[in-house]
């Protein structure tokens, strides 16, 4: 009934913004889908991963290059999209993850850069460097979902990814991440299969990412390689980290506020946006490592008292 | 007498030249009390690490309800019934008292249904109770004591209904009134059924409490026996004591 709820809010919302901050809405939505998926695999499993971002690109490029240059019916090209993400994460995960975390950041960083490349250098199959546009969704039973009513498409699938995100928190297997991200030898000491956890929440999660992808693709009608560069992943991180690692509504608030806060400084600073990033990533780290979340907890704990 | 539950064959641990645990033999009973001791040095940490799983053997056979465990990774082996506590305590930092104590009960999962999230949880109330962690299951692991952490190990093992508990030095760093209730605790640990390997280097703390215990030095066993039998062995003394006070 809450998750219903919550579905006409954020979905209504989208009818009353005109064209332009629909759009900013949209991508901030996908922003938070995105935040919260890497969340779970950060925040919670303790993995240090740059390939999160590359996954969303992995399952826009899918799904496009699966209806527009194969001509694959809709339906299945989401399901194929999803088995692209699903393999490619597993051939990630399963070495790296069998190795110390270290070596899973620069596993992950070495994807996200070799897919910009593969991206660029694709030929006809990827568009090269100006990628592919022109597009448009193909209708579904006679319909054609566009303008304000995709905004529902794309909460329905961030209340999705938040909803299965809380499940499997909250079920043995999210404790068995924490775990795992908390004392990885003393997770096995209680029967914990630590590489295969990590390689689940891996896989889980990057697939997450590619379905959040395949529904950015119809945003904009066009995919391209610097859109999946890797200065968003890094944004991605700093957004989990900066609303508080390991918390659902941390997610949420960093990739609200880092979404957001360009629209605002811009006319200020210019494009030195990025200075104050950095400044409160910082901030973050050293003064208040539980997040803006945290900070939250603090405030409501001093004031119940 | 009781039926064993692990036994130990020929079991050997070479790290290059040196020779940690050599050609060792011991059985644990079911509901015993088995306690193994030695100066530093001794093997004990690697006997111990060997049946958890940690390194593996260089030869010989660890066999727990009469199959092989030998080679198993530390998951493996927690899943078949034996769990261990750490020396150094090795709480899951980020998680309040009772999901560290239900990340023990891990292996008994078969399902994900609230009702056996639910019978986990009550369970985990009772074990963290028993321990005398009363009051502190919300409680961030963070503010609990040193002594309070050792006891978590405790009660976070026995979540999941292990047959065999291995307790790694478990009264290294515990006051006199700490150490009485820890006696305590795995007496009672004991009278549940599930057998006890407890690897001490305080022989005033396990030989009072111990069913039976083997004496380790230099990677071998030089004594194994009933407490009394033990505190009359010379070559025991000899050991802890060095030859000059076991001659003179």
């Amino acid at each position: 009934m809450r998750w219903l709820g919550a579905f006409l809010v954020l979905s209504g919302a989208a009818f009353l913004l005109g064209d332009y901050h629909n759009d900013v809405y949209r991508k901030m939505l996908l922003w938070v889908t995105l935040a919260l998926g890497y969340n779970f695999l950060f925040g919670i499993c303790g993995q240090v991963s740059f390939s999160h971002f590359a996954f969303y690109g992995i399952g826009a490029y899918s799904v496009v290059i699966l209806l527009f240059q194969l001509h694959v019916p809709l339906p299945l090209a989401i399901l194929l999209g999803v088995a692209v993400c699903i393999v490619v994460a597993l051939a990630v995960a399963i070495p790296a993850t069998r190795l110390e975390g270290f070596y899973l950041a620069l596993a992950t960083l070495a994807l996200a850069q070799l897919f910009v490349v593969l991206l660029n250098e694709g030929g006809d199959i990827t568009g090269g460097t100006g990628g592919i546009a022109n597009y448009r969704l193909p209708a579904m039973l006679g319909l054609q979902i566009r303008g304000p009513w995709y905004t529902g498409v794309i909460v329905f699938l961030l209340l999705l990814t938040l909803w299965v995100l809380v499940k499997l928190d909250r079920s043995w297997f999210g404790r068995a991440c924490r775990a795992v991200r908390d004392n990885p030898e003393a997770a096995a000491a209680m029967g914990i299969d630590v590489a295969r956890t990590r390689v689940a929440a891996f896989t889980l999660t990057s697939a997450l990412a590619g379905v959040a992808g395949m529904v950015y693709a119809f945003v904009d009608n066009t995919v391209n390689p610097p859109i999946f560069g890797l200065e968003n992943a890094f944004l991605l991180l700093f957004m989990v980290i900066v609303g508080g690692s390991g918390r659902h509504a941390g997610a949420v608030i960093g990739a609200v506020l880092l979404f957001l806060l360009p629209f605002w400084l811009s006319p200020l600073v210019g494009h030195h946006h990025v200075l104050v990033f950095g400044v409160l990533m910082l901030a973050a780290i050293l003064l208040q490592p539980k997040g803006l979340i945290g900070l939250w907890d603090q405030c409501r704990h001093r004031f119940s008292r | 007498m009781q039926a064993s539950i692990l036994e130990v064959r020929g079991l050997s641990k070479r790290f290059g030249g040196l020779t940690a645990v050599s050609e060792l033999a011991f059985e644990v009973r079911e509901g015993e009390i088995l306690g193994m001791i030695g100066p530093n040095g001794a093997g004990k940490s690697t006997t111990f690490n060997l049946i958890a799983g940690t390194y593996p053997a260089s030869s010989g056979e660890i066999v727990f309800k009469e199959a092989s465990i030998l080679g198993l990774a530390p998951h493996q082996i927690a899943r078949r019934g034996i769990l261990r506590t750490f020396q150094h305590n090795r709480p899951f930092e980020g998680m309040p008292v009772i999901d560290n104590v239900l990340v023990g009960a891990h292996r008994l999962f078969t399902k994900n249904s609230h009702a056996e999230e639910a019978v986990r949880r009550s369970r985990a109330e009772e074990l963290i109770e028993f321990v005398g962690l009363g009051g502190l299951a919300a409680a961030d692991v963070g503010t609990l004591s040193f002594g309070q952490g050792r006891l978590l190990e405790i009660a976070r093992a026995l979540a999941g209904e292990p047959r065999l508990i291995l307790f790694d030095e478990p009264a290294a760093g515990l006051a006199p009134a700490e150490l009485d209730r820890l006696a305590e605790i795995i007496r009672g640990i004991a009278a549940r059924g599930i057998a006890v390997l407890l690897i001490e280097h305080d022989m005033h703390f396990l030989l009072p409490l111990a069913h039976r215990v083997v004496v380790l030095n230099f990677g071998a066993k030089i004594a194994d026996g009933l407490p009394d039998e033990i505190r009359r062995d010379p070559a025991v003394m000899d050991a802890y004591l060095g030859s000059h006070a076991a001659h003179s």
